[in-house]
């Protein structure tokens, strides 16, 4: 027991960057003295840069040709193709068949695309997630501005204009804010959970929810938003996102995979619902997130 | 005549290709980084006209199926529709990776311009 809790806490302090594993070599990235030795790089510099400007002029003729012959082949590709609209082209097979005849039984869903994408390829939209949920994290990664990778004149600066910007407040924005805020987010809510019966659903409703909080941020600045979303929430509810499609769609699979009965109700949506809800948290954390991140530097 | 009933009839993908070869070219030939990132902008809403387009049919109605029997050729063809979803979460990520990438070679560098680029990394590596 005790062996284990102390290979635990030599993990969380390999984690957290305090301990070093035995193997440091493997882990370490290049932190050691630089090595003198230089191998033979140095002696063909010249024909390097040489190379690299030879390069750098025949690249654009070359990518003209390719860019052309590319073209030229798609363009032959496409005028082979089956004509626009028709309904006896190739693509309107039996699998759309199916999801437009039994989307209504088997999820519950209306919109036979919220029902395909949520319930039929109910995975693949929660690799759109993660993957959405990963970008913000990598935007995070390159662009949060804190002591350690911001110099002291440019931390300044941004200070210098938050003040400059609470002087001159605009009035035109902040009263139209007020007024249209409100209103964006209860749409941006109905888009979200009727989006198993009408269009929407949770990548269109959660772009709009994100859309006002950008707006309400605009208006009255990062400290008006950070009394009731701040770095804390932020993280919280995006994981809550992300965790509740998990469980949702994990619990969904398993129960279907070994004929149980799964306990959700399908007049409402069944799946669709909680699932659009997830997403739609995700998407509006992420649109807030990037325009937090390229404007100021921080939640 | 054969060719303009050809381009007519497939309008919307060669409109596609045209657009996806306007990027391309962007991509390519740019200096500016963030006329690159545009450039691949532009290849991609290339290719989501190309998909919606190919689940279009003359006259159906949109994916939301009505209750009881359903006739599958009145409604358009709801998997390209999802699959142009998957992309538009793809590329929205993508550039806004890359345009972070770009404000921090900006904040070292000072440019994002890639033949400057090129030369102040060799003046750097001197």
């Amino acid at each position: 027991m005790s062996k284990k809790e102390s290979a635990w806490t030599r993990f969380a302090a390999w984690v957290n960057g305090e301990h070093e594993p035995a193997e440091s070599r493997l882990f370490s990235m290049g932190m050691g003295p630089r090595k003198e030795r230089r191998p033979e790089i140095t002696l063909p510099k010249r024909e390097e840069k040489q190379r690299l400007h030879g390069f750098l002029s025949w690249y654009p003729v070359a990518s003209a040709v390719i860019g052309v012959i590319l073209v030229g082949i798609l363009l032959a590709t496409v005028l082979a193709m089956p004509s626009f609209g028709q309904v006896e082209n190739p693509t309107n097979n039996e699998v759309p068949a199916h999801y437009l005849q039994h989307t209504r039984e088997e999820t519950g869903a209306s919109n036979a695309v919220a029902g395909m994408i949520l319930n039929y390829r109910g995975f693949d939209t929660f690799g759109e997630s993660c993957v959405l949920f990963l970008a913000v994290s990598c935007v995070f990664i390159l662009l949060l501005r804190d002591e350690n990778n911001t110099s002291q004149k440019d931390l300044e600066q941004a200070q210098r204009r938050e003040q400059r910007r609470k002087r001159r407040q605009d009035v035109i924005l902040q009263e139209a804010a007020r007024l249209l805020s409100p209103f964006i987010l209860l749409f941006g809510a109905y888009m979200l959970l009727g989006g198993h019966h009408s269009p929407g659903g949770g990548f269109s409703g959660g772009a709009v929810l994100g859309g006002a909080l950008i707006l309400y941020a605009s208006a009255f600045g990062q400290d008006a938003i950070r009394r009731f979303f701040n770095e804390k929430v932020y993280n919280t509810v995006r994981v809550i996102g992300l965790m509740l499609y998990a469980v949702l769609f994990g619990y969904y699979i398993f129960t279907g995979a070994n004929g149980l009965e799964n306990h959700i109700p399908l007049d409402y949506g069944g799946l669709i619902l909680p699932i659009d809800i997830a997403v739609g948290l995700v998407v509006a954390c992420t649109m807030y997130g990037f325009y937090a991140m390229f404007t100021r530097g921080e939640l | 005549m054969d060719l303009i009933q050809r381009i007519l009839e497939n309008r919307f993908s060669v409109t596609a290709v045209i657009l996806f070869g306007i990027g391309f070219a962007n991509l390519m030939l740019q200096y500016n980084l963030v006329k690159k990132v545009v450039g691949f902008n532009i290849m991609d809403s290339a290719v989501f006209l190309l998909l919606a387009s190919q689940g279009y049919i003359e006259g159906a109605m949109p994916p939301i199926v009505a209750e009881g029997a359903v006739e599958a050729t009145a409604y358009i063809n709801p998997i390209p529709s999802g699959l142009v979803l998957t992309g538009i979460v793809v590329s929205v990520s993508v550039s806004a990776f890359s345009l972070a990438l770009i404000q921090r070679i900006y904040h070292k560098y000072g440019t994002v311009d890639l033949r400057e680029l090129v030369m102040r990394t060799e003046k750097e590596e001197d």
